[in-house]
């Protein structure tokens, strides 16, 4: 019993390296250029598919990753270029449109790479199980992926708050005109955070593929636990989206041991309860 | 007179913004009936105070009373079906409905019949009558049917009186009535002001000093969050402090 | 448009919509009960949209909630209509009232609240398989019988779907028009101003989602008695938007609109998905197009396009 807790913890905690890849980028979209962008669950899952087919070429997981999450960079820069930013700030157009734009997605990969379950291949070093501390056998890759998340986490934390472009995006968070006038350019620092969110969204469909694995669907049932993540965590917070990814994951791992057929109330019924005392989640403020 | 419970009292009420005091630590008593002015330059604390004595927002420390009763606790709303009514500085009218639908909802809001969800709104005959004579009191029955967006600048703000006006208010507050009108349009409004019953106690955010002194039985001058002087307009005009801060700026 | 003409128009439509399975075959008369019923989903999803501006995307949820209580009472525990058919819509408003809750929120965060909460409904239809049935859901609904009266083919259901709608049409056109529906539009143009004049915004959009539930829920029940039976398709995120978005296609804030838009969204699809594998893309750059071309929907567009031929035909 209390070993499977603890296998529990460890998936969860897994779980929230992958679901914080995605929340990250969904949220700091939405703070910096408040863009509510609905497909980034089909980011996610064509950036997987990609690098599936670029691991299965190359068979290099790395490049898979570079490919899956370039692939989106460049998908995502046309789809804000030339759509969203025709929706200005109105959140329901943008929500409408990105909708539209992620069942095109979902159903032009449905048609490329078919409707079974891909995994995306894992690198050799990286399969089997290991044994850690206190005689627990654990998936390497998934305990991998728990220090690859808190690498990109803590490397994401240092440029947001450590940085001078972290500095600019942050006050860019909290008052959009007054970046524009200290001369920067705003455009450029937009598409930037925007490329980053991308490059997060494809990334972590390869990773997330290589353990979730890839089906049509999985697009939206990740994008909405992602979503939880954020409401949870707080819109346009990175510290939320870290939190909120933790929480959501151990909720996740630990409903599904414990009460499979209802796992998603275990899931969202904390969250409602939260929603009646913060409605704008633990670090969210009034926008 | 000591008998008499204040309209509005408030006590050490202060308001932070991020550590920033905008209101500090203000006081006031207002008596029933009374016509309050208050002045300060810009920043000093007067919309806010509004705000947090009408409930907008919730102050950070501090007490406020509306005839005795604390409703510090309450939401706006249940203040206003209490008594208090007010008008924004910016208005804050409904620009996609017609000026009746506008003071329907102004006469509806401390009335039951807002939830009525069983005939439409035409039906309510004594409703709709009491809309069209609070139009016509500002001077826009013969508009009744347009949209308010339609409306000019200073029809908006005699809209945003008529809202106030008809939300059945013991206490009115109105933050700069006069705000950006012509000086036709100004003495339209303060004839009306002076006009309302003295059943009805006002309290005023005001810049224009004739306006002010010309309604006030007494004034209230704020800086910088804190009250710095209460007393008649005759005494405001006379204090050299009040000549400094306020009208050394204008 | 004069009131004469409108009462001939409306007189007309009806009408058609009376002579419509006389006329045509069993295929068009199923084709028009879904738009029906669909229509009313879009319109319930109207009356927090076109009037309270509210955006919700959990609808599909009170709509499948009532499906699958009716359903499974009527399949599984032979319950009758009578009792069914009302289970269903108070089930679906029960879980109104619950789901009511995203109200705490506006704007992004309810938006997002109610994808995530129309997910867990999905979520327990698609994995609680032992009460639900799973993906393959509940199966072999009879069709409506009450006492010695009962449905007896599609054409007759037909008939009595039009008259369930026609019905909720009527009593959704005086709830817009009474105190109730007025405050809603109050709310969606100033919610501070509402507060100050007394109203309790919150209460009151509560009270609008779950008139909004309840009516989802009818539209649930007459889906599963003319689908005769209810997987946890019905539940999904695609049902939820596309009934929002063919109340935007049709113009919100209106009646008819919901419906148009239900028209065309179902006549879209049945004409692409008979020769194009890929419908699902098709729908979604309906989406696009729609947000990028015909954000107030067709009412908005055709008023934009005349204006624009005007102008033309004047420089």
């Amino acid at each position: 019993m209390t070993s499977s807790a603890v296998l529990q913890a460890i998936n969860g905690t897994s779980l929230a390296a992958l679901l914080f890849l995605l929340a990250s980028g969904f949220t700091l979209t939405f703070g910096l250029l408040r863009v509510v962008n609905m497909a980034h669950g089909a980011y996610y899952l064509l950036g997987g598919y990609v690098g599936l087919t670029v691991a299965e070429r190359t068979g290099s997981f790395a490049l898979a990753i570079l490919g899956g999450g370039a692939s989106i960079v460049v998908l995502g820069y046309l789809i804000d270029r030339f759509l969203i930013r025709h929706t200005g700030d109105n959140h329901l157009a943008q929500v409408l449109l990105t909708v539209g734009v992620a069942f095109v997605i979902g159903d032009v990969s449905l048609a490329v790479w078919g409707g079974d379950s891909l995994k995306v291949p894992v690198p050799v070093a990286l399969r089997g199980a290991m044994e850690l501390p206190g005689g627990l056998v654990y998936p390497t890759y998934r305990f991998v992926l728990i220090l690859f998340g808190i690498l990109v986490g803590a490397a994401l934390w240092i440029l947001y708050r450590k940085t001078q472009i972290g500095a600019v995006v942050r006050a860019g968070v909290d008052d959009r005109e007054q970046v524009s006038a200290t001369g920067i350019n705003i455009d450029r620092l937009f598409a930037l955070v925007s490329a980053l969110a991308s490059f997060l969204a494809g990334m972590a469909g390869v990773v997330g593929g290589a353990f979730l694995t890839l089906y049509p669907g999985a697009d939206w049932e990740i994008l909405v636990v992602a979503l939880v993540v954020v409401i949870v965590g707080g819109l346009g917070s990175l510290e939320g989206a870290m939190l909120g990814a933790l929480i959501v994951g151990l909720l996740d791992a630990y409903g599904r041991w414990l009460l499979p057929e209802f796992s998603y109330f275990v899931l969202f019924g904390p969250m409602a309860v939260l929603l009646l005392v913060r409605p704008r989640g633990i670090f969210g403020r009034d926008v | 007179m000591s008998a008499v419970l204040p309209a509005i009292e408030v006590g050490d009420l202060t308001k932070e913004f991020d550590g920033l005091r905008a209101v500090d630590r203000v006081s006031l008593a207002v008596a029933a009936g009374e016509r309050r002015v208050l002045i300060g330059p810009n920043g000093a604390g007067k919309t806010t105070l509004f705000h947090c004595i009408t409930g907008t927002l919730r102050p950070s420390a501090g007490r406020v009373a509306l005839f005795g009763q604390d409703v510090t606790r309450l939401p706006e709303h249940r203040r206003t079906a209490l008594g208090m009514g007010r008008t924004f500085q910016i208005s804050n009218v409904f620009a996609e409905l017609s000026l009746l639908e506008n003071l329907v909802l102004a006469i509806l809001g401390t009335d039951r019949r807002k939830w009525a969800p069983h005939a439409p709104v035409g039906a309510f005959e004594a409703v709709c009558r009491r809309a069209r004579e609070g139009l016509g009191a500002v001077g826009l029955a013969h508009r009744a049917e347009q949209a308010a967006r339609l409306l000019s600048y200073g029809e908006r703000r005699q809209l945003e009186l008529a809202l106030a006006l008809n939300s059945n208010p013991r206490v009115l507050f109105l933050d700069e009535p006069c705000a950006g009108l012509s000086p036709s349009e100004r003495q339209r409004i303060s004839r009306m002001i002076g006009a309302l019953p003295r059943a009805i106690t006002v309290v005023m955010i005001e810049h224009d000093m004739d306006v002010a002194l010309g309604l006030a039985d007494r004034v209230t001058v704020l800086h910088r969050g804190r009250v710095i002087l209460e007393g008649t307009p005759a005494e405001v005009q006379a204090n050299p402090e009040v000549r400094d801060v306020y009208f050394g700026h204008v | 448009m004069p009131r004469a003409g409108r009462i001939a128009l409306a007189l007309t439509a009806l009408t058609a919509a009376v002579l419509l399975p006389q006329v045509a075959g069993p295929f068009w008369t199923g084709l028009v009960t879904q738009m029906y019923i669909f229509g009313l989903l879009a319109l319930s999803v109207d009356l927090l949209l076109g009037h309270a501006g509210l955006f919700s995307l959990c609808h599909a949820s009170f709509f499948a909630m009532a499906a699958y209580t009716t359903a499974i009472l009527q399949v599984r525990y032979a319950v009758p209509t009578a009792l069914a058919a009302p289970a269903g819509v108070l089930a679906g408003t029960l879980l109104a009232l619950v789901l009511g809750l995203a109200v705490r929120t506006r704007g992004v965060y309810f938006i997002l609240i109610t994808i995530a909460f129309g997910y867990v409904v999905w979520g327990v239809a698609h994995r609680w398989s032992s009460f639900t049935g799973g993906d393959n859901g509940v199966t072999n609904v009879p069709f409506p019988a009450v006492g010695a009266w009962r449905v007896e083919s599609h054409t007759e259901y037909y008939y009595l779907v039009l008259a369930v709608v026609l019905l909720c049409a009527l009593g959704y056109r005086i709830l817009v028009a009474s105190p109730f529906g007025l405050a809603l539009r109050g709310i969606k143009a100033s919610e501070t101003r509402m507060r100050s004049l007394g109203f309790a915004c919150g209460l009151h959009l509560y009270a609008a989602f779950v008139v909004s539930g309840a009516l989802a829920s009818l539209a649930g029940v007459l889906y599963v008695y003319y689908n005769r039976f209810v997987n946890p398709v019905a539940a999904s995120f695609p049902v939820s938007v596309e009934a929002a978005l063919m109340a935007i296609i049709g113009g919100t804030g209106t009646i008819v609109g919901p419906f148009i838009g239900s028209w065309i969204m179902l006549g879209l699809r049945n004409w692409v998905s008979s020769f194009f594998a890929l419908y699902a893309s098709v729908m979604g750059l309906v989406f696009i197009a729609v947000v990028l071309w015909a954000p107030d929907g067709l009412v908005g567009l055709a008023g934009r396009l005349r204006a624009r031929a005007q102008k033309a035909g004047a420089g």
